[in-house]
């Protein structure tokens, strides 16, 4: 009887029936297609937001308004750029050891936040949708990235807790 | 109906200091005199005051939102907590490194100083941040509910 349980444990082993949920022997989580599908839209939006910045300050993509850049909003989106960089490496190296994720991700929501009201009140007045259409895109977007965020904060798995039994 | 958190006596020094940098900070910026904003009459102050009353919005929410979070929903305490913390340390850098040329404050004594004591109101909130995430958790082991 025992030797059945055993053989039929290794069979399903074999076949991989042992189903993360059901593995207490696993000292990692995997984390769902969603959340990865999630965390990829997040770094692939992060990246080319960045990359948009560069392709704007080096003047490659024509805008309406010449003057855009000489509000001194070159310099704050030069410091959003690197700040997001270091906070997005963060949140890459907390996936990757599965280590304060939650912690970085809110720390990024945060940041995110903080900067759209900057940037809507500061900015609001002398900057128009029509200015430079392919950030003004990224701009109307952001709330996207900022549900993308919390959504990953809430479906994240931490590390399983090892339970001694005494 | 409330938990008791059972926190260290530091922890609620720590909110004590945050919750006076807040209630002092509202006050300053609240009662700015009208002449004060008329002298220096610019573009760049104007904007400030407007960020900052934005700013004051979101902190007065916080202020009423945080004992309600720490004595009814004690678990996600840390997590409200930590984005405070985030939050306002990146106001902190945002106004140093980021918007030094574009916002300036108006010249008064009471937000000069208000801003120079930042830093401690930070402090106070990252320790809340830190005893919150790794406070042991104090069980009774003899009496289960």
């Amino acid at each position: 009887m025992k030797n059945k349980k055993i053989n039929d444990l290794g069979l399903s082993t074999i076949l991989g029936n042992a189903s993360d949920e059901h593995s207490n022997d696993k000292k990692y989580v995997v984390q769902s297609s969603t959340f990865r599908l999630t965390f990829s839209f997040i770094n692939l939006y992060a990246l080319i937001l960045m990359a948009l910045f560069f392709i704007i300050k080096g003047n490659l993509v024509e805008g309406i308004n010449n003057n855009f850049l000489e509000t001194g909003f070159s310099s704050v989106l030069n410091a959003r750029a690197i700040l997001l960089l270091l906070l997005l490496i963060s949140l890459n190296i907390s996936a990757y050891f599965n280590y304060g994720f939650k912690y970085v991700c809110l720390i990024l929501l945060a940041y995110m936040i903080n900067s759209a009201i900057d940037n809507a009140v500061l900015f609001s007045g002398f900057m128009h949708i029509t200015d430079r259409p392919y950030f003004s895109a990224f701009s109307a977007t952001r709330p996207l990235f900022i549900i993308a965020l919390f959504w990953v904060l809430l479906i994240h798995k931490d590390n399983k807790k090892v339970v001694k039994s005494v | 109906m409330f938990e008791n958190p059972q926190l260290s006596n530091f922890f609620w020094f720590s909110m004590s200091i945050a919750y006076a940098f807040c209630f002092s900070a509202l006050y300053t910026y609240s009662t700015v005199p009208e002449y004060t904003l008329e002298l220096y009459n610019n573009a760049q102050i104007n904007i400030t005051m407007k960020l900052a009353t934005v700013r004051l919005v979101i902190v007065a929410t916080a202020l009423l939102a945080y004992p309600i979070i720490l004595f009814r929903f004690f678990k996600y305490a840390k997590y409200f907590t930590v984005a405070l913390t985030a939050w306002a340390v990146t106001i902190y850098i945002d106004d140093i490194f980021v918007l030094s040329e574009i916002i300036k404050y108006p010249e008064s004594g009471l937000i000069s100083s208000i801003q120079s004591l930042r830093p401690i109101l930070i402090a106070s909130l990252l320790w809340m941040s830190v005893e919150l995430i790794y406070h042991p958790l104090r069980v009774n082991l003899y009496h289960e509910k």
